[in-house]
């Protein structure tokens, strides 16, 4: 079960997270914005310095890696475990374990959790992105650590129950 | 709560969790899970478990509140 990609599947999509938040603080810290809206010309001129040009191409690169690295464990998987496809593309989160009754009731468990989380933390970020004085930027990042924090609630919740133990 | 003799009897046939697992057609991690009496099996799987340890459903499952299994 330790290397059952769909439990690792969260700690994946935690790492995709993480690196488009990086990618935002990258894109959002220019060093020079110009805006030109004049009856003959309209540009936006964007210019990023060093550093923040390395962020933006690094996570790039970095996102671009893990999602092939990415694919060919979902490949690998769907090839060790043929009655257990993840297809690549599917609203229905993979990480779900519901090959029996048993699973089914640890998939519940860690889902009413996340629903739990989002229950409350949707609203709150709702009235922070209503009320917050801070740049739009602060609210993007807020839903990706929501986004974030809802993998961590459930990849410890399934972890929790699914420690390999002696039989 | 609902309590078993499911590693009692397991251990006394020398099943291993995956063992009797494909027997009833459950994964290891549910027998360890009915074991850990952490989760509560269906009717379903409570029979197929009995008749793959040769008891019956009430020598293998019992509530607590009941004071307690004689076997």
């Amino acid at each position: 079960m330790k290397n059952d990609f769909r439990m690792q599947y969260p700690l994946w999509m935690m790492g995709f997270i993480m690196v488009l938040g990086i990618f935002l603080f990258g894109v959002n810290s220019p060093e020079t914005t110009e805006i030109v809206n004049t009856e003959i010309e309209q540009s936006i001129l964007v210019e990023y310095g060093v550093i923040q040009g390395f962020v933006i191409v690094g996570s790039i690169i970095l996102y671009l890696i893990m999602l092939f690295i990415f694919y060919m464990k979902i490949r690998r998987h769907n090839k060790l475990y043929p009655t257990q496809k993840i297809p690549s593309f599917a609203i229905r989160p993979p990480e779900y374990l519901e090959q029996d009754e048993g699973m089914t009731h640890i998939t519940r468990i860690a889902s009413q959790k996340v629903y739990t989380f989002m229950t409350w933390s949707l609203p709150a970020l709702a009235v922070f992105a209503m009320f917050s004085p801070l740049p739009r930027i602060y609210t993007v990042l807020a839903i990706l650590v929501v986004a974030l924090l809802q993998y961590v609630i459930y990849y410890r919740e399934i972890r929790a129950h699914l420690k390999e133990e002696d039989e | 709560m609902l309590k078993n003799r499911v590693k009692e009897l397991r251990a006394r046939y020398g099943f291993t969790q995956s063992d009797l697992g494909k027997q009833v057609d459950v994964t290891r991690q549910t027998i360890a899970f009915i074991e850990k009496g952490e989760f509560s099996p269906s009717i379903t799987l409570a029979l197929k478990l009995a008749k793959a340890l040769q008891t019956n459903i009430n020598d293998l499952f019992w509530l607590e509140e009941d004071g307690g299994h004689e076997k």
